[in-house]
């Protein structure tokens, strides 16, 4: 198969084409499984296998995709048909930034693959889950396990020949209840990662058991609780959330693709301009966030992106200066000619497709916040006059340009005088984001800081869902909008 | 090609049954082309075919599945994966209640909603087509964005109970154009939905974006005040909206659970304005409908909501089945929904501009990145986005920068729906996460709701 590609990529390249590239999957695999107040309502498997060629030509790509694999002359054509009739409508000739030609392997790190644990072990695990979670007050409980397995081989025109074999665990746990309004309330566990590692062996009964107990217990605290004040307070954003925000004005905001305006008509676009960088004050000088691609345990990470460019370590935010995004080889080369400076020196190794049947964009890998100096969460809340503690992810929406927000969470906690005082239930906040992120008024130190994962980040058309990861510490934000 | 694929699963049906694996096979075929403009270029030109097999095999109150992505000339891949359900499902735990396994008592095939002319459009067709609406638009600022998405579908099913199989096969479009100011970052849009080729006329969406484009080119923008408005919505707008009160409103599965924001003491009761009636029409072809839902119950038109009264829940065959309640032929893809109509006259955005005004009216035409908020009172949230317009008492008009609604579905839908116009617009709201499905709702082009309130407006783009 592989001989077979690297004779269509030839042959195209010979036929006049640019640049050409395959991403042939051998397989895909995914096991999901999925326990609702006790019953095995999912048990499924999934594998598919297939080949998608990327081919540039007079500047403009074209793209074809099958899992077929009999007839690869037929496909690489399709792509360079493709390719032709996208050279007829070119305003800016696509280039590709620079790379070395690589012959690399990357194999996640996995103690127990996922795909080899007997089904009735799992849903053994679920089965314990169900009975923790098994309380009254507990109207709706569910387990959930995801698990996927791929391999990826690439090869270009460029000579880099790269494969990646990649596991991926998705554990979760989530109880819902309704109050005496009739209005339901959830509260949800799914794992930081903390070990080195991405497989079965992530998934830690004990810290399960003792977080089931935790969120059920919160549940029935919200309730009874009172509604959230509608008034400005401090917000203390825990990981659960942190992450989320970080994600959604942080992560999409700084996707290079999105600045320069190729997803406004779907996804939207950006405030940042190419003449921000370096010089906009996105937040406070206690906000510093990176886009790494190196953390071992996290589904951000993957070797090499569908570009065959290596994972990297990238400032995003530096002291609060903007200073980064997340990039492409196309992208750059297009934001340094339009910007008429280099502003990027190479792609961040942020290309990604979620399938052999999709186009590879970018996409975040784990876009994280550094810890802070500001103490445990129990030093910021101390430090808090007037606050409001916020945990969980009910409800996310975001301006088109990322510039503004309105995030609903699971569950409250007001702060008065440096203590906790009670929990609240439809909390809510928003805000304007540079104006959030320059109220950023204490960070957490190293033991608050947590690695979340997101297995569903929405992109693109046609759309893909992409894993990547976010590693974040508690984070205080002054005088913002609450309960609205 | 249907007959292979009918006795591909025939084949199936009776390897199984060798096997002793009591199973339902579901059979999804797309061949789908994207092209995608953005910066007045194509920035994307694809073509996907794909076809997916799931495979569920049964065991008593024990069920598991299987799905694959694969090819017709792989009978064996495909008897393998019938070979894994029936092992996985061995190991799985019983249900507490018995799922419905199938049985279809005629073949059912139905193409009405193929139009072989639309499946088969050629990449010259979609680029002259997007040439056209964009026609003298375009300017070194004013770039050219959107996507022409077209394809066909097969959706095909079968089981080990009975002999017959469903197949049904569509066609569809979905355009959507974007004039978008690269430096001042605001956007302008027009869309278009088809099932068949003659829908296509993009000479409509060059006047809509001709008309907004000389608003935004020619008229600063405002911060509008905050407070509550009398707004009209567009067709995306209001098909959004729809789309998620179809989400969190009707499934009686969804109420069970606890999860839905209609109630079971609602059904008969007023809910929403008498001007309001939402229909499940499969009928309609512009829906790209499924006239036979996948546990073979004949669909027909079902009222969800009558004048504003709530008629009932519709049910999912595996709800029905763990809640003890009837089927409604709701084991579909999606719905054929359809807002009926009112009577005010205005049919473009042209002619609702004309028509006086008593007050000052924030036209919306759509919505982004709508949520959730509060799911049991259908509270969502979102921000106008594409070609907002204060409509001024005085005549005047104002382009505003983007504004945040957050509402109750109750109150958009309430007695605050001043009219709906009687033109119909088809709102695409097609998502193409995973397998092909076209969607669509059927909508009045515009609907007016007064006293809503603006919780946020951006003081830029």
């Amino acid at each position: 198969m592989l001989k077979d590609l690297k004779q269509q990529i030839e042959r195209l390249r010979a036929a006049g084409a640019t640049y050409v590239d395959a991403r042939w999957y051998p397989y895909e695999e995914s096991n999901a499984l999925t326990m609702w107040n006790g019953n095995l309502k999912d048990a499924s498997s999934s594998r598919e296998s297939g080949v998608g060629i990327r081919v540039l030509y007079k500047g403009a790509w074209g793209f074809s995709a099958s899992s077929d694999v009999s007839n690869p002359t037929g496909l690489f054509d399709k792509a360079f048909d493709n390719a032709r009739i996208s050279a007829e409508r070119v305003t800016f000739p696509i280039r590709l930034a620079e790379k070395d030609a690589l012959q690399a392997t990357f194999n996640s790190p996995t103690k127990i693959d996922p795909f080899v644990v007997s089904l009735s072990d799992k849903i053994s695990f679920l089965k314990e889950m169900d009975e923790k979670l098994n309380q009254p007050g507990v109207l709706q409980r569910v387990g959930e396990l995801i698990f996927m397995r791929k391999q990826i081989v690439f090869v270009d025109s460029e000579g880099s020949e790269i494969e990646k074999n990649i596991v991926e665990v998705f554990p979760g746990i989530m109880v819902m209840g309704v109050d005496e309004q009739g209005v339901s309330h959830q509260r949800s566990f799914s794992p930081g990662r903390i070990a080195d590692t991405r497989g079965w062996e992530t998934i830690d009964r004990g810290i399960f058991l003792e977080n089931a107990e935790r969120i059920v217990r919160e549940m029935k605290e919200v309730l009874v609780a009172d509604e959230c004040p509608k008034e400005d307070r401090s917000v203390i954003l825990l990981p659960g959330i942190m992450f989320l925000q970080t994600h959604e004005t942080i992560g999409h905001a700084l996707e290079l693709d999105r600045i320069l305006g190729y997803e406004l008509a779907y996804a939207g676009g950006s405030f940042v301009t190419l003449d921000d960088f370096g010089k906009l004050r996105y937040g406070s000088p206690k906000l510093t966030a990176r886009a790494d691609a190196t953390l071992t345990n996290t589904p951000g990470s993957f070797g090499y992106d569908d570009d065959g460019v290596p994972a990297q370590d990238n400032l995003l935010i530096d002291k609060g200066i903007l200073v980064g995004a997340i990039t492409g080889r196309q992208m750059v080369e297009e934001a340094n000619a339009r910007a008429k400076k280099q502003i990027f020196k190479g792609s961040s190794g942020a290309n990604r497709a979620t399938a052999f049947y999709r186009v590879p964009i970018e996409r975040m890998t784990n876009i994280n916040i550094d810890p802070g100096e500001d103490g445990t969460l129990d030093d910021i809340v101390k430090s808090t006059e007037r606050g409001i503690i916020l945990d969980g992810t009910k409800s996310w929406s975001i301006g088109s340009n990322r510039e503004q927000f309105h995030f609903a969470t699971d569950i409250g906690w007001l702060v008065e005088d440096g203590k906790i005082q009670q929990v609240v239930k439809n909390s809510t906040y928003k805000g304007d984001t540079l104006k959030f992120y320059n109220s950023l008024s204490a960070v957490g130190d190293k033991s608050t800081w947590q690695v979340e994962y997101v297995n569903n980040c929405g992109k693109g058309q046609p759309n893909q869902i992409m894993q990547l990861g976010h590693g974040v510490p508690v984070c205080r934000f002054d005088n913002v909008r609450i309960g609205e | 090609m249907k007959e292979k694929i009918l006795q591909i699963l025939a084949d199936l049906r009776a390897y199984a049954i060798g096997k002793g694996i009591e199973a339902t096979f579901f059979y999804h075929e797309e061949d789908s082309y994207l092209m995608r403009f953005a910066n007045s270029a194509i920035s994307l030109n694809t073509n996907e075919h794909l076809i997916r097999l799931e495979i569920t095999a049964y065991e008593g109150r024990k069920r598991a599945s299987y799905a694959l992505i694969t090819d017709l000339g792989k009978l064996e891949e495909m008897k393998q994966g019938i070979d894994i359900a029936g092992e996985m499902v061995k190991h799985a735990q019983p249900l507490n209640y018995d799922p419905t396994i199938p049985v279809y008592t005629e073949t059912f095939v139905d193409e009405g909603g193929f139009d072989p002319a639309l499946a088969s459009l050629s990449n010259e067709e979609r680029l002259a087509y997007f040439n056209r609406l964009a026609g003298n638009l375009e300017t070194n600022d004013v770039k050219l964005g959107g996507i022409f998405s077209s394809g066909s579908n097969i959706v095909a099913a079968a089981n080990t109970r009975s002999e017959h199989s469903i197949y049904i096969k569509t066609s569809d479009a979905q355009v959507t154009a974007v004039l978008s100011h690269a430096k001042l970052k605001w956007e302008v849009i027009a869309e278009q939905s088809a099932w068949q080729k003659s829908d296509l006329t993009p000479e409509a969406l060059h006047d809509d974006l001709a008309f907004l484009l000389e608003r935004y080119q020619n008229d600063a923008p405002q911060q509008i005040p905050l407070g509550r408005y009398d707004i009209v919505f567009g067709p995306a707008a209001t098909g959004d909206l729809i789309s998620f009160m179809n989400w969190i409103g009707f499934s009686g599965g969804a109420l069970k659970r606890g999860f839905s924001c209609l109630k079971e003491e609602q059904v008969g009761q007023k809910v929403f304005s008498d001007k309001f009636t939402l229909l499940d029409e499969p009928a309609r072809l512009e829906t790209f409908p499924s006239k036979i839902d996948l546990m073979g119950i004949k669909r027909s038109t079902f009222p969800l909501i009558e004048n504003g009264v709530f008629k009932g829940f519709t049910w999912y065959q595996d709800d029905a089945d763990e809640f003890g309640a009837q089927p409604t032929g709701h084991t579909v893809m999606h719905k054929s929904l359809w807002l009926k109509p009112g009577d005010f006259p205005a049919a473009t955005l042209r002619e609702l501009i004309e028509q006086p005004r008593d007050n000052d009216i924030l036209y919306i035409p759509y919505l982004h990145y709508m949520n959730l908020v509060n799911p049991s009172k259908g509270v969502v949230t979102a921000s106008s986005r594409f070609g907002a317009l204060l409509l001024k008492k005085d005549g005047s008009i104002v382009v505003p920068y983007n504004v945040r609604v957050t509402q109750s579905l109750f109150d958009i839908f309430g007695d605050k729906v001043a009219w709906m116009s009687k033109a119909e617009t088809v709102n695409n709201t097609s998502s193409s996460y995973g397998a092909r499905n076209p969607t669509s709702v059927i909508l009045p082009t515009f609907i007016r709701v007064n006293d809503l309130e603006i919780s946020h407006s951006n003081s830029s783009y």
